[in-house]
């Protein structure tokens, strides 16, 4: 490989399984990639806001009933998830020899961390965070990452990022190609690498192949086909699933509907790596 | 009265003829030997195992060695493989009541199959649910019921949202749960701008928050039953999974098994409990896993988890092999061997048990069948007898940890579920046990009714000659001895009648005649001989005598020295030898004793010295009394008996026991009181009357044997011999250099009736008869006691007139 596309890693830690999961994904990406590790934990600054209020109440969670909650008692708790999240992080990279960082920001989440995250070549996070609903779909920071201007991998838990297969959406796009050197960059030599071919044109898997083994430039990796000419995300996803894919990896700008995109992230339940060109 | 004639030498022994029997050496017998002479006690015990009644126990008693044991293991041998094999018994894990397993009655051989197949069906479960549990069918089916809930959760938080979206209020997720707060463009109000809000947009967004979180409040309250449905959920389809997974291994197992209710029942409560516990056959137990690691789990196969133990299934009895009823031999009648026992396992300083644990005893091994027990040995184990007692009064065996039922050891025990028992026992022992527990024990003859009384001795005939002959054949053949010559046969049959200690009886203690066989076997194998013959057999009892004669020698070597006083040439009044037995052991010997009497006047009493120092035991004091009697009615019917005599055995210095010399002391008081000396060459044994008769007594072979081997030493000079009752020459079995002796007239054996015989022999002169006036003929025996009576009478009359007349001071 001429140049790597990736040197560090944030991840975006809060406690919550989600972020488990980013951490696990990312150490081991750092480690196949040999990248630093930067743990990043922001005090959310609305939860601060509202135990100044007067009424300010909560409802715990494991027995319904509540309890008055101030700035003070508020400030111990965030402290004592902080270092819990600096424990993780430590415990996750010594075991793996990785070089790591570890920041507590305060302020948004989302914006904390589209300000911190640019330091990195990719954010890791879980795709809905502490959100209340803990909903299937993307939590709102999730949402901002991706509408920002970087990597950004989204996990969830119960899935690893560990070698095993990727699927690169390509539709002949220069987006997609990114996506494609990006996948090979991290996948390892015993992943297999699945293209989903989604430009209708009859020769797409043809150029797409030819341009694959370009890229390859003789690397013994296993490479799937599949030509899925669809522009819904919702098919995209069933197929997505049935072909049991592993991380998902997507350029940003492809031909595709960015409509499609977002459904598709929104049902897709493996993680996913949005790839951006500015910093390529 | 005429004195006897003495013994001839055929009355003294009565041979064995080699030639009545049909063999020449007992190879020619087939080596299989009857049980002869316990008639009797065979159909006792053919009546008691008859009899399949509570209580119809039996015991067999008689002395050690009469073939107590033989007979009754011959006989039920017999009959044991006519009857009904019994059942097989296990005992399996209670799933209601873990500290009582449960007994499983099985037909024969079908336990250790039970056991076999429950071993595979586990074995195949681990195999067969981690299939069924990693099924995709399974993982989407578990994962939609979790989704489903979160799913639940999730709107039902979402609604909540919307609604304090729409009154511009977030809710925010804080460290242990949820809060209510104002947003204003997105962010949460901060408190300083919620202050310097008007009163009446605070109170709003206040009242607002509060109903907010009134209504996150129900909805959470709701979560906890959401999340116990979601487990049944999950726990029936668990449940639909592993029943599914199961049901072949059960309907192929329970299909073995048809018909037998109590095991298709045991399937039942078995499957259930796999269903239930169905995650135990999910994954093998590592090491690691365990608490201490280093330690393997006791109980388990290897990789198994402990708690799969309870589908084992302890075989108590297997059957299988088993021809017809069992019949077992408690060689150590201890309580735990007798009704089983409860194991421990020490683990970790703790003693731990399960049902695996349990441990069968006698009485399960013979249910159904018989069991031999020896009663002094079950007698002498502690709580051994109230527990076979306890066995058989409530017909089952009750399983009970001794420590347990003593508190001996505190800990987790079991209480294993009764087996119904079938059993006759059959005890063995002495006559002693068997009174004394008839005596004493009130639950004895309730529970052994029937007793099987074995005989000391037998009729010597044909028939019992060659129940002997058949007995030393089987034992040569047994016991891969030489064979033996008929003659060496007739030997033992010889010694068998001297052991019973009558010439017409043979004795049942066929130990020692197996131990004869043995010792004779030996004697021919050292000598090189291909048979064992009669010398043999005569050498090996002269060893035996050899053996046990150093006391006996003693004896002898301190009356050849002088040591102690036994006159065997001249005549002497008032002293006579008797003749007594020594019992050492299993050995006896007779030995001469001087006998003396001293006579003076006095209120007619006869004083026996050694009742006087409490030496003399209560039959020798009867038979002194007797005398007495026999003097008093004889000698002085009208007038009073005015002597006072004194009897004593010189030199003795243990006690004394037995009426066998008191017609010695008689004849010793008789020379006293007449003054003729006694011929000291000649020794007496026998008991007499009051009337002067003498009768029988014990031991008169070793008794004449005593004083024979003394005269012997002395040198025999054909005056020695004994007097022994006419009614002891059946007893005869005498050794065969006396029988010599008496052949070559250097010893003589006189059977005397009557004291008359015996004092006329003892003196050489006449006892008399009295005629019909009442006169004793002149120069008699009887007539010098007369007279001799008659003047102490006088004497003591002129004395008493004397001490009369005297004035009283």
């Amino acid at each position: 490989m001429t140049h790597r596309i990736i040197h560090s890693i944030a991840v975006a830690i809060d406690c919550s399984p989600h972020s488990k999961a980013s951490l696990e994904a990312a150490a081991e990406m750092a480690v196949r990639l040999k990248a630093e590790l930067i743990g990043i934990f922001v005090e959310d600054i609305d939860l601060l806001h509202m135990a100044g209020l007067p009424f300010a109440e909560e409802i715990r969670l494991y027995s319904a009933t509540t309890g008055k909650l101030d700035t003070a008692q508020l400030e111990r708790l965030l402290r004592l998830q902080a270092q819990q999240a600096s424990e993780m992080l430590r415990l996750s990279a010594e075991s793996r020899t990785l070089h790591h960082t570890f920041r507590v920001l305060r302020g948004m989440v989302p914006e904390q961390l589209m300000l911190a995250a640019p330091e990195a070549d990719m954010l890791v996070l879980g795709r809905s965070g502490r959100s209340p609903s803990c909903r299937k779909g993307l939590g709102s920071t999730a949402r901002a990452a991706l509408e920002g201007t970087m990597n950004v991998m989204l996990m969830r838990p119960g899935v690893t990022a560990a070698e095993g297969p990727l699927l690169v959406l390509c539709d002949g796009s220069e987006a997609s190609k990114r996506a494609l050197r990006t996948a090979l960059e991290i996948a390892g030599p015993k992943s297999t690498l699945n293209l989903l071919v989604t430009d209708p044109a009859p020769d797409a898997v043809e150029r797409c192949k030819e341009e694959t083994n370009s890229l390859l430039n003789g690397r013994a990796i296993e490479v799937e086909y599949y030509h899925l000419p669809f522009t819904e995300g919702k098919q995209l996803a069933t197929f997505i699933k049935m072909i049991d894919s592993g991380l998902l990896v997507i350029g940003e700008g492809m031909n595709l509907p960015a409509e499609t995109l977002r459904e598709l992230i929104d049902n897709i339940d493996y993680p996913v790596l949005m790839v951006r060109g500015e910093k390529l | 009265m005429p004195v006897p004639a003495k013994l001839l030498p055929a009355q003294l022994f009565n041979r064995c003829d080699p030639g009545e029997f049909a063999f020449s050496t007992t190879a020619d017998l087939d080596g299989s030997t009857g049980i002869a002479g316990q008639e009797r006690a065979l159909d006792a015990i053919r009546l008691g195992m008859g009899i399949r009644r509570d209580g119809f126990n039996l015991f067999a008693l008689g002395p050690s060695g009469t073939g107590k044991e033989t007979t009754v293991l011959q006989f039920l041998n017999a009959i044991a493989p006519k009857e009904a094999r019994p059942d097989d018994w296990c005992y399996v894990y209670n799933f209601d009541k873990p500290r009582s397993p449960k007994a499983l009655r099985l037909p024969p051989g079908q336990a250790c199959r039970l056991s076999d197949d429950m071993d595979h069906l586990v074995e195949s479960l681990f195999g067969v649910m981690p299939a069924a549990f990693s099924s995709e069918e399974y993982q989407s089916r578990e994962k939609e019921i979790g989704e489903a809930l979160q799913e639940k959760q999730s709107s039902a938080i979402e609604s909540i949202e919307h609604d304090a979206q729409e009154h511009e209020i977030t809710l925010i997720r804080t460290p242990g749960g949820f809060a209510f707060a104002p947003i204003h463009e997105g962010k949460v109000i901060a408190p300083d701008v919620y202050m310097q809000m008007k009163q009446e947009e605070r109170d709003k967004i206040e009242k607002e928050t509060n109903r907010l979180r009134d209504s996150l409040q129900s909805i959470m309250a709701q979560f906890p039953k959401w999340q116990r449905e979601t487990a049944d959920k999950i726990k029936e389809l668990n449940r639909e999974v592993s029943a599914f997974a199961l049901k072949p291994l059960m309907d192929e197992i329970r299909a073995r098994y048809k018909g037998i209710e109590s095991v298709l029942n045991y399937f039942g409560e078995v499957e259930r409990d796999m269903v239930e516990n169905f995650s135990q056959f999910l994954e093998k137990e590592s090491p690691d896993e365990s608490p201490f690691g280093m330690m393997p789990p006791p109980f388990s196969p290897a990789g198994r988890k402990r708690s799969v133990v309870r589908y084992r299934v302890n075989v108590m009895i297997d059957n299988s092999k088993l021809d017809g009823a069992p019949v077992i031999l408690e060689d150590k009648p201890a309580s735990l061997n007798l009704v089983g026992d409860i194991e421990h396992a020490a683990q970790m300083g703790t003693l731990i048990t399960d049902f695996t644990l349990i441990k069968p005893g006698a009485l399960h091994r013979a249910n159904g069948g018989y069991l031999i027990l020896d009663a002094r040995r079950l007698l002498l184990e502690p709580f051994a007898w109230e527990a076979l007692k306890k066995a058989l009064r409530t017909r089952q065996i009750r399983i009970e940890s001794l420590a347990q039922l003593y508190s001996l050891v505190s800990t987790i025990s079991l209480e294993p579920e009764p087996i119904p028992l079938d059993v006759k026992v059959v005890l063995l022992g002495e006559r002693r046990l068997y009174y004394l527990l008839s005596s004493y024990d009130p639950d004895f003859n309730e529970l052994f009714k029937i007793a099987a009384d074995f005989e000391n001795d037998m009729e010597r005939n044909a028939e019992t000659h060659l129940a002997y002959a058949r007995l030393v054949g089987s034992i040569a053949k047994r016991d891969k001895l030489l064979p033996f010559e008929r003659s060496a046969v007739a030997r033992i049959v010889e010694h068998g009648s001297r052991m019973a200690g009558d010439a017409t009886r043979l004795t049942t203690n066929l130990q020692a005649i197996r131990d004869l066989a043995h010792e004779a076997e030996y004697h021919a194998a050292q000598s090189g001989r291909a048979q064992v013959s009669a010398a043999d057999v005569e050498a090996m009892l002269e060893a035996q005598r050899y053996r046990a004669s150093r006391i006996q020698e003693r004896m002898r070597d301190a009356m050849m020295r002088g040591a102690i006083l036994i006159d065997t040439s001249s005549e002497q009044v008032g002293q006579i030898n008797g003749l007594s037995v020594y019992s050492l052991g299993e050995e006896s010997f007779g030995t001469p004793s001087r006998i003396t009497a001293r006579v003076r006047l006095g209120k007619g009493e006869v004083i026996d010295i050694e009742r006087e120092v409490e030496m003399g035991g209560p039959i020798h004091s009867k038979g002194v009394m007797i005398l007495s009697g026999f003097l008093g009615s004889r000698y002085a019917a009208d007038e009073p008996l005015s002597l006072s005599a004194t009897l004593v055995f010189e030199q003795s210095y243990g006690g004394i026991e037995g009426d066998s010399a008191s017609s010695t002391e008689l004849y010793a008081l008789l020379s006293a009181i007449s003054g003729i000396p006694i011929r000291q060459w000649l020794a007496v044994t026998g008991s007499v009357n009051q009337h002067g008769q003498v009768q029988a007594i014990g031991g008169v072979n070793e008794k004449i044997e005593g004083f024979f081997d003394l005269c012997h030493e002395r040198g025999l000079d054909g005056r020695h011999g004994v007097l022994i009752p006419a009614s002891n020459v059946r007893h005869l079995m005498l050794r065969k250099d006396i029988v010599e002796a008496v052949e070559a007239g250097q010893f003589s054996i006189w059977p005397v009736t009557h004291i008359d015989e015996g004092i006329e022999i003892l003196t050489g002169v006449p006892a008399g008869a009295m005629d019909e006036n009442g006169k004793w003929p002149e120069g008699t025996v009887n007539a010098k006691v007369f007279e001799r009576l008659k003047a102490m009478a006088e004497k003591q009359k002129s004395f008493g007139k004397k001490q009369g007349d005297e004035p009283e001071k």
